[in-house]
């Protein structure tokens, strides 16, 4: 038996076509910027295709903008450092929130939960007066330690849930068994809970990578250290703006990203639905 | 090669009692079987000597030596749980070896003992494989390969076959019989199945709402019950009740006018009997029989069960009062007729208004 009529398809898929429309066509009007050249941009009338389009932005960013390559690996490195040190405090704080009653406990969660409502932008100014009497400003770490504070409670609630699912059973066996808690946590709950670990690593990955702009602006201004939405905006010149390598260097940044998501989806959907289903 | 000693366990959750004042003496190298209902605090009292779960107050005691604030290990015991608990990310070799690896045993050490728990079992040809592969019976086995290769002093067993399929079920009961014959240790069993108590038990722990309600061997819970509770919840089918009015006490027993048959005398210690005109009579439905003559309990056949060598009748009595007799195979009765019951008065049980089984006098030796 068909679930959905005809008629019931066709919306289904219609809804489909319209989000995803909104969703991927500013990534295609940005390849299709980085592939043409600059004046083609202003001419008039438009010109969706033309035959002087060439991948010779990609080349160009090379040069334009030298420290491309550093802007680059920033990223990547101070999403890696962020996301690491988040998992850090995450794991011992969601194992604790999962398994052991304690004062405070829903309050604190709570309370973490509410730091969550407070967008960074709120906190620029405490923290940029923190960061300064710590010493840390213009440092990789005014970076990621601010980039991981703001992602460890949303990694506790996700990977709390996912830890209340695994059987107190193994862990009451190992304890009989004579496992200490740092044992069991090791050799029996960390390895099963991996999909779930994929899946908060990969949301503190992506959050990092998404809200270095900000911290980057405003806490650092040493050119070496600045992650790649940062260093884009080399391309932003006094006088124009060379969008086709900015679009071009912008997808190159993506690509890391994208890399990692293709490679995790399947985690990823499964970790995020899982034990929402099954009995 | 060792005793377990409760006194006075209590256990409050939160408010809620669950166990009331339990004490009791487990042998050595014995097999006690704690049976009751679902939520009656079986499987708290055993977490209790576990060391899962602390007690609110009392004293627990393995060899003589106090433990009730002692870890697990410390305690040396090990227990099978109703899920198994296998870790399933780890294959059936590792899971066996987990507590050999806890407690740091050099590599070869951990081999040997993991194929002579693996040859007790008979699982060695599936050391590789990872539980999910594995049949229901085989992760039993496991579970249990896990509990003996450290030879801990008491077992303790969480319903570990309530998870498996009735042949399976008569299968592993058999098997933990003999287990318990191999290892020669102290074993502790909860489960709410009467027949897995009474065919593995050497003692069996009755426990209902938190409170123990009686401790012996099978047979003499079966023909010394000491409440309505346990006369009820040992044997299969279950005891008949009915409830009679009492005529007279006397040093030989108690006379009551059973429905049809009349006064009858029930040789029992009613002496000490004070107060209640009513009493109830518990008759097994494997002491009914059809009987010779006309007088008889009069009941009207609902429902046959006919298993061949026995047939199984329900139907009612007296006032609607439900009824199950055991009657030979080839009985000749049919539904919705009324046949009469006889039962000889010495396999009668008498329990006064408060359910406090009498003592029977002719019971036998067991």
């Amino acid at each position: 038996m068909e679930r959905f009529t005809f008629v019931q398809k066709f919306f289904l898929y219609l809804g489909i076509a319209v989000f995803l429309t909104f969703i991927l066509l500013p990534f295609f009007e940005m390849f299709m910027t980085s592939l043409r050249p600059l004046e083609h941009l202003f001419r008039s009338p438009y010109q969706f295709w033309s035959d002087d389009m060439s991948f010779q932005a990609y080349f160009d960013i090379w040069d334009t903008v030298p420290l491309l390559g550093r802007y680059i690996f920033n990223s990547v490195f101070l999403a890696s450092v962020t996301t690491f040190l988040c998992m850090m405090f995450v794991i011992p704080a969601a194992y604790s929130f999962a398994r052991f009653k304690f004062k405070g406990k829903t309050i604190s969660l709570s309370l973490f939960l509410g730091v969550n409502m407070f967008a960074g932008a709120v906190l620029l100014i405490p923290l940029y007066k923190l960061l300064r009497s710590m010493g840390l400003l213009n440092t990789y770490a005014a970076m990621f330690v601010p980039g991981a504070a703001f992602l460890v409670p949303t990694g506790i609630w996700l990977l709390k849930a996912y830890l209340e699912k695994i059987p107190i059973e193994l862990e009451e066996s190992a304890w009989i068994d004579g496992a200490s808690r740092m044992y069991i946590l090791r050799r029996v709950v960390l390895p099963l809970a991996v999909p779930g670990l994929i899946v908060v690593g990969v949301a503190s990955f992506i959050g990092a990578y998404a809200q270095q702009f900000l911290f980057a602006i405003t806490f650092n201004q040493k050119r070496e250290y600045m992650p790649l939405p940062a260093g884009i905006f080399e391309f932003v010149g006094y006088q124009s703006v060379i969008w086709n390598q900015l679009m071009a260097a912008s997808i190159v940044g993506i690509i890391p990203v994208l890399i990692i998501f293709l490679f995790l989806q399947k985690y990823l959907v499964e970790g995020l639905t899982k034990g929402a289903v099954k009995g | 090669m060792a005793t377990v000693s409760l006194k006075s366990i209590n256990k409050l959750f939160d408010t809620t009692q669950v166990l009331y004042d339990v004490s009791l003496d487990i042998e050595d190298k014995e097999f006690v079987v704690f049976v009751g209902p679902s939520g009656c605090g079986k499987t708290t009292l055993l977490r209790i000597i576990a060391g899962l779960e602390e007690a609110t107050s009392g004293e627990i005691e393995i060899d003589g030596i106090e433990v009730s604030k002692a870890h697990p290990i410390e305690r040396g015991i090990s227990m099978v749980f109703q899920s198994y608990a296998l870790y399933p990310h780890l294959n059936v070799y590792e899971n066996i070896a987990f507590p050999l690896r806890v407690a740091k045993l050099h590599k070869t050490e951990i081999e040997k003992m993991v194929q002579r728990a693996a040859e007790t079992l008979k699982l060695t040809d599936r050391l590789q494989y990872k539980p999910g592969q594995l049949s229901g019976g085989q992760r039993q086995r496991v579970a249990i390969g896990r509990s003996i290769v450290r030879n801990p002093k008491v077992f303790l067993f969480d319903e570990p076959l309530s998870n498996l399929d009735a042949a399976l079920r008569g299968e592993m009961r058999v098997e933990l019989s003999k287990l318990h014959k191999n290892l020669d240790t102290t074993m502790i069993y909860v489960t709410h199945d009467q027949v897995e108590a009474m065919t593995m038990a050497d003692r069996i722990v009755v426990i209902s709402e938190g409170k123990l309600e009686q401790f012996g061997t099978p047979m003499e819970l079966y023909h010394r019950p000491e409440s309505k509770f346990v006369a009820g919840f040992i044997g299969h089918p279950k005891m008949n009740f009915l409830s009679v009015p009492r005529l007279s006490i006397n040093s030989s027993g108690v006379t009551v006018d059973l429905p049809e048959i009349g006064e009858q005398l029930l040789p029992v210690d009613a002496i000490d009997m004070i107060d209640g005109q009513k009493i109830e009579v518990g008759i097994r439905p494997e002491d009914l029989m059809l009987s010779a003559t006309e007088t008889g309990l009069p009941m009207k056949v609902e429902v046959l069960e006919r298993l061949g060598g026995s047939t199984l009748v329900y139907g009612s009595v007296h006032d609607n009062q439900n009824f199950c007799a055991l009657l030979p195979g080839d009985t000749n009765v049919r539904e919705e007729e009324i046949i009469k019951l006889a039962v000889n008065p010495a396999n009668v049980h008498v329990f006064d208004s408060k359910g406090t089984a009498m003592k029977r006098r002719e019971v036998p030796i067991v």
